[in-house]
């Protein structure tokens, strides 16, 4: 596999070998995942993959459509069944972690007609915390509208979620995450369809969070802005291709292994590792890449 | 009046619009889930699956009570929602065809099992083909007793499982995210909504059963802006539109209540449709219009400063002819709401014929903050 060369100390770079003699397994990294593979109608989504990631990165997953983006965040958070492999969350199987845990999913995952307001959606992130039965009350409704306040959507904690903008709608999500108050975040996509003003509050936060300690592992869709916002990067197309710093990451050579030769340089823009690279027009069409050095791992499976 | 009063303190009747208050708003407030859920198309397959098991069950048990035939109608939609899962996964038909499928065999089985009972003159079997379209006068005190407990038990659970079951219908996969047992609540609340299914056919009748527990909770939908609101009106919905059937087709023997509750039902459904403020569609007409009027004032505004700037006078005074040349038959209108408004006023010409208008002070103003707007 295409790994980068690493001091081989590096945390991310340890093999998947089970120490056996502790309850805790790599309790040094944030997210450790260990042969997963996982498969939809007899076609692997995800391959093989072993993935570290260390604590208070803010990293992106970044692959073509079909690569398995969504599939390996929805594999972490136990939902869609895993064919094999283990997951370790700070050292502890992720079933037990799920608290730990706080979940950005789709915007377009859910149905905003639903009769409810911006704060109540807030507040079902406490939800996890109160247990069974018991209702959310006013402690937690402060926490909800702080959250809000943090989005920049107070304002609007009344209004109809069916009356928010896309991106007021996404920063609800948002604010949800925030309430989890989680040691590690998994962001599927939360900068897709949001105007430039939301995207830079978006990463704003994403930012604060990092300083804050958190782990924080976003799926994003767009490379230009890759070693912008992100200072760990995770390049996946069914199989991991490449992982680890942004700075060693980000080349051209890998983004061309994960998509396949569907990058275009654009004219004119110096080395890659400054951006300034476009996928191609075919990305779109979700063909996805065939994987590269393959050992016949089946690509551009259906994105779940 | 006292001909109704006569007919409400009559014991089968208060025994029939109980039943229909009951039945109202349990199918009220489980409908609500089911439509957010998008489970219609599975209470319709599960009411008229249940055909079967109602005349099986009354083979079995020899009486028409409702318990057995409950039962028999609940282990009939469980063998067919097994049927259409199987269908779905091994087949190539899709859902809505599984569904259809199945239905629709279960159905034809119910009916030729009901006419094989009434041909052969089962002692007992007198009104069993009442739940094909529901008769309200047969209910018995005993079967108030199932409903009654089936209703608790179905509102109980919403109340002790609020949000749970809020964050399940809205988002299942955050859900499932904090380690909630998904699957788990998901069954309960179906087997709910089936259970509602079940006790309601004797009322209302295998073939419209899926109205009643969908067309409340579509109302309801209209009005309301949270889930609460919601589920309280589609019970009220629910439960006005039973006993309005009940009652009708008590004052009328020979009027099959399901129908008529069904009607009812419905009839709030267009209301909702076309009035509710927001989602109404005439609400929604009506503010269309008004943006519209809004947006044609607006640019008649901005156009009479543009001219008189051209003119190098703001008090310069347009002729309504050149209004009417730019936006035709709307500018009378468009002048009316402003000098309503008080942004325009009419003047004498000095010269010239026809109307002329200038924009009074506020009037300039007005136009002046348009003009900046649409700069920016």
């Amino acid at each position: 596999m295409m790994d980068v060369q690493q001091p081989a100390k590096s945390p991310w770079e340890r093999s998947g070998a089970r120490h056996g003699d502790t309850a805790l397994h790599e309790p040094s990294l944030a997210l450790h995942i260990e042969d997963l593979t996982v498969s939809y109608e007899y076609r692997p989504v995800l391959w093989d993959i072993d993935l570290n990631i260390p604590p208070g990165v803010l990293g992106a997953v970044v692959g073509p459509n079909g690569a398995g983006k969504s599939t390996l965040i929805k594999a972490v958070l136990g939902l869609v069944p895993v064919a094999a492999g283990h997951i370790y969350i700070f050292g502890r199987s992720h079933r037990e972690q799920l608290s730990r845990i706080g979940y950005v999913p789709q915007r377009t995952s859910v149905d905003w007609d639903f009769p409810t307001t911006a704060l109540d959606v807030v507040l079902m992130g406490l939800y996890g915390r109160l247990g069974w039965i018991r209702r959310p009350g006013r402690a937690e409704r402060a926490r909800a509208m702080a959250a809000l306040e943090q989005v920049g959507m107070a304002p609007y904690a009344d209004r109809q979620i069916s009356q928010l903008s896309g991106g007021q709608q996404q920063r609800v999500f948002l604010a949800r995450a925030l309430v989890q108050d989680a040691d590690l975040y998994l962001m599927d996509e939360p900068m897709a369809g949001v105007d430039a003003t939301t995207e830079r509050q978006i990463i704003g936060l994403l930012r604060d969070l990092r300083s804050r300690g958190k782990t924080v592992l976003v799926v994003h869709h767009d490379l230009q802005t890759v070693p912008q916002y992100f200072d760990w990067l995770v390049l996946l197309n069914v199989r991991i291709i490449a992982q680890g710093p942004i700075e060693q990451v980000y080349t051209l050579e890998n983004l061309r292994h994960t998509y396949g030769g569907q990058i275009r340089l654009l004219q004119g823009v110096p080395a890659p590792d400054t951006a300034a690279l476009q996928v191609g027009a075919n990305e779109a069409a979700g063909t996805g890449a065939s994987a590269p050095g393959g050992t016949g791992a089946p690509t551009g499976a259906p994105e779940r | 009046m006292d001909g109704l009063w006569e007919i409400v303190s009559d014991f089968t009747v208060r025994n029939a619009l109980l039943g229909a208050l009951i039945l109202g708003t349990l199918s009220g407030v489980l409908g609500t889930f089911a439509v957010l859920r998008e489970q219609s198309l599975l209470g319709d397959a599960l009411s008229h699956a249940a055909l079967p098991g109602i005349c099986i069950g009354f083979l079995i048990a020899g009486s028409r009570q409702l318990w057995p035939l409950a039962l028999g109608a609940l282990a009939a939609g469980a063998v067919a929602s097994w049927c259409v899962l199987l269908l779905v996964r091994y087949s190539r038909l899709k859902a809505d065809a599984s569904m259809g499928v199945v239905l629709s065999t279960f159905f034809a089985a119910g009916t030729v099992l009901l006419t094989y009972i009434q041909n052969h003159q089962l002692p007992g079997q007198a009104g069993l083909d009442s739940f094909l379209f529901g008769q309200a006068a047969g209910l018995l005190p005993s079967d108030l007793w199932v409903m009654g407990a089936v209703a608790a038990a179905g509102v109980g659970l919403v109340l002790v499982f609020w949000k749970e079951f809020k964050l399940l219908t809205f988002d299942p996969g955050f859900a499932r995210s904090l380690g909630w047992p998904v699957r788990l609540l998901e069954g309960l609340l179906t087997s709910m909504i089936a259970l509602a299914v079940v006790v309601g056919l004797q009322m209302v009748g295998v073939v419209l059963m899926v109205a009643m527990l969908i067309a409340p909770a579509a109302a309801a939908r209209q009005w309301a802006r949270r889930l609460e609101t919601m589920v309280v009106l589609a019970a009220l919905f629910g439960a006005t539109s039973g006993m309005a059937g009940t009652l009708i087709s008590l004052v009328r023997p020979g009027l099959a209540t399901g129908p008529l509750i069904v009607l009812a039902a419905t009839g709030l459904v267009v209301v909702s449709l076309l009035i509710a403020p927001e989602r109404g569609l005439v609400w929604r007409a009506v503010q269309r219009r008004r943006t519209r009027a809004a947006l044609e004032s607006g640019r008649v505004l901005v156009d009479m400063l543009q001219l008189a700037r051209a003119h190098g006078d703001e008090s310069y005074a347009s002729a309504q002819g050149m209004i009417s040349a730019v936006y035709g038959a709307d500018a009378e209108a468009a002048l009316l709401r402003l000098e309503k408004a008080g942004l325009v006023e009419p003047v004498t010409p000095e010269h010239g014929t026809g109307r002329h208008w200038h924009l009074t002070e506020k009037g300039r103003e007005a136009a002046r903050r348009l003009l900046k707007e649409r700069e920016e």
